[in-house]
């Protein structure tokens, strides 16, 4: 999921990069200076819980966590992922630096859905937990699937969300299992 | 997690490690835009481009097998991106007689060249400076105050948050020895839990901390940046040598 440099056409990453500085110009702005400290270390959790691996399909599968990043930062996942984002790309080479935007338009989106998901729905918790997990990566693979196609991939990359599904559903399970877990030992983390 | 995985290579004396890291931000990421927008299925070009990210490299001096080894761990993107090309344009509808041609080839090749190219001057620029002078060259390139200092203190928290990891990591394997199973699922959730409610209470420690010492959201800095004539010279001369490839190559 996460793009390389040179993969999606000039335009559209340059487009998104500067979507991307606008929306974190504008959250610069509004972010209470108290929160900063929190949203450092959620973008640090993401980037560590990111690194658990675990064995699928003979290959291996890491947390995104999008969906939770939503759930407990609503609209401020954004720059959390952007930062977390940015990590990953200068530290493990995952995602290009020039990608930095369409990245966290795509993974930001999923949070976002994850949020409003988790705010709308009127399901139980642990339902909704799944919905935040599970839409969280297929509307960023969904994204991601389109971009390619607006760089002349041809409509047949979109077949790619057949997989994404899979994952997403693990994720959903994990999200629930999570948030089972935040309101069974500390239901407080979700007004932190 | 080791503190030098980050930087591994930044303390060596080089000619590159001496630049600004502002000077290495802007040039290599003026570099990335040249390459990445150079148009599909050209790969005359690579050739010079490869000239010159070799060149660095040595000027950095970067062990090779470093170089290569960074390039590895992002391969599976890569390649699956280039494999893609030509698969989704299979499923695309009737298959075409171009789709698997020696023009398609070009395409997928440009993507590969392009994107270790941008993946080379990546590990160029986290290899020759440290990892919080990177970040400081961001903040003084105007990156927003609160992402700022939101990013130095993720740079702070990462160390206590993986070592949460290691330590869950062995807790997990002692109770459940063997491969994680997929079936697990509780397991993992649990697992990604607890290292996210430990974390926060040990980095809310730290951050406690941090104010008792008079920690007042900014960061004082004992060295700091200076932009010098051969950082200028630097950028001119980048600047002009792929702009010359990507004009004339």
């Amino acid at each position: 999921m996460h793009i390389a440099d040179g993969i999606i056409a000039t335009e559209i990453a340059i487009a998104a990069d500067v979507f991307s500085a606008g929306v974190l110009f504008i959250f610069g702005k509004k972010i209470p200076t108290d929160d900063v400290p929190k949203m450092g270390l959620m973008a640090a959790a993401l980037f560590v819980i990111s690194l658990v691996h675990f064995p699928i399909a003979g290959t291996s599968m890491h947390l995104g966590l999008f969906g939770l990043a939503g759930i407990l930062l609503g609209w401020g996942a954004f720059p959390v992922i952007f930062i977390a984002l940015l990590f990953q790309s200068l530290i493990f080479q995952h995602g290009g630096l020039m990608s930095l935007g369409l990245n966290a338009v795509n993974m930001g989106a999923g949070a976002v859905a994850g949020y409003l998901i988790w705010k709308m729905c009127g399901f139980p918790e642990k339902v909704r937990a799944f919905l935040a997990g599970f839409f969280g990566i297929l509307i960023a693979a969904f994204l991601m699937a389109l971009e390619f196609q607006l760089s002349g991939y041809g409509k047949g990359i979109f077949y790619i969300l057949y997989a994404y599904v899979l994952v997403a559903g693990i994720e959903g399970v994990l999200t629930a299992s999570v948030i089972g877990f935040f309101r069974r030992v500390d239901p407080a983390i979700f007004k932190k | 997690m080791k503190h030098d995985y980050l930087d591994k290579y930044s303390g060596l004396d080089s000619v590159l490690r001496r630049l600004d890291p502002r000077t290495k931000i802007f040039a290599f990421f003026s570099a990335i835009v040249i390459i990445v927008s150079e148009p599909k299925g050209e790969l005359f070009p690579f050739i010079f481009y490869s000239v010159a990210l070799g060149s660095l490299i040595m000027a950095g001096r970067i062990p090779l097998k470093f170089v290569l080894s960074r390039c590895l761990i992002a391969s599976p993107f890569i390649l699956m991106a280039a494999l893609l090309l030509p698969l989704s344009l299979l499923f695309s509808g009737p298959i075409k007689s171009d789709v698997f041609s020696v023009n398609m080839a070009a395409l997928s090749g440009s993507i590969l060249l392009k994107a270790y190219s941008a993946l080379i001057l990546v590990v160029l620029l986290t290899s020759t400076d440290k990892f919080h002078r990177l970040l400081k060259g961001l903040r003084s390139l105007g990156m927003p105050s609160v992402l700022g200092a939101m990013s130095a203190l993720m740079y702070r928290y990462i160390f206590i948050l993986n070592d949460e990891r290691l330590r869950t990591n062995r807790a997990r394997e002692s109770r459940t020895p063997g491969r994680l199973k997929i079936s697990r699922f509780k397991v993992l959730g649990h697992q990604a839990a607890m290292i996210f409610l430990r974390s926060w209470d040990r980095a809310h420690t730290v951050y406690q901390s941090m104010l008792s010492r008079g920690f007042d959201g900014s960061f004082p800095e004992f060295e700091g940046l200076a932009f010098h004539r051969r950082d200028l010279v630097f950028i001119i001369g980048f600047f002009i040598i792929m702009s010359v490839i990507r004009i004339y190559a």
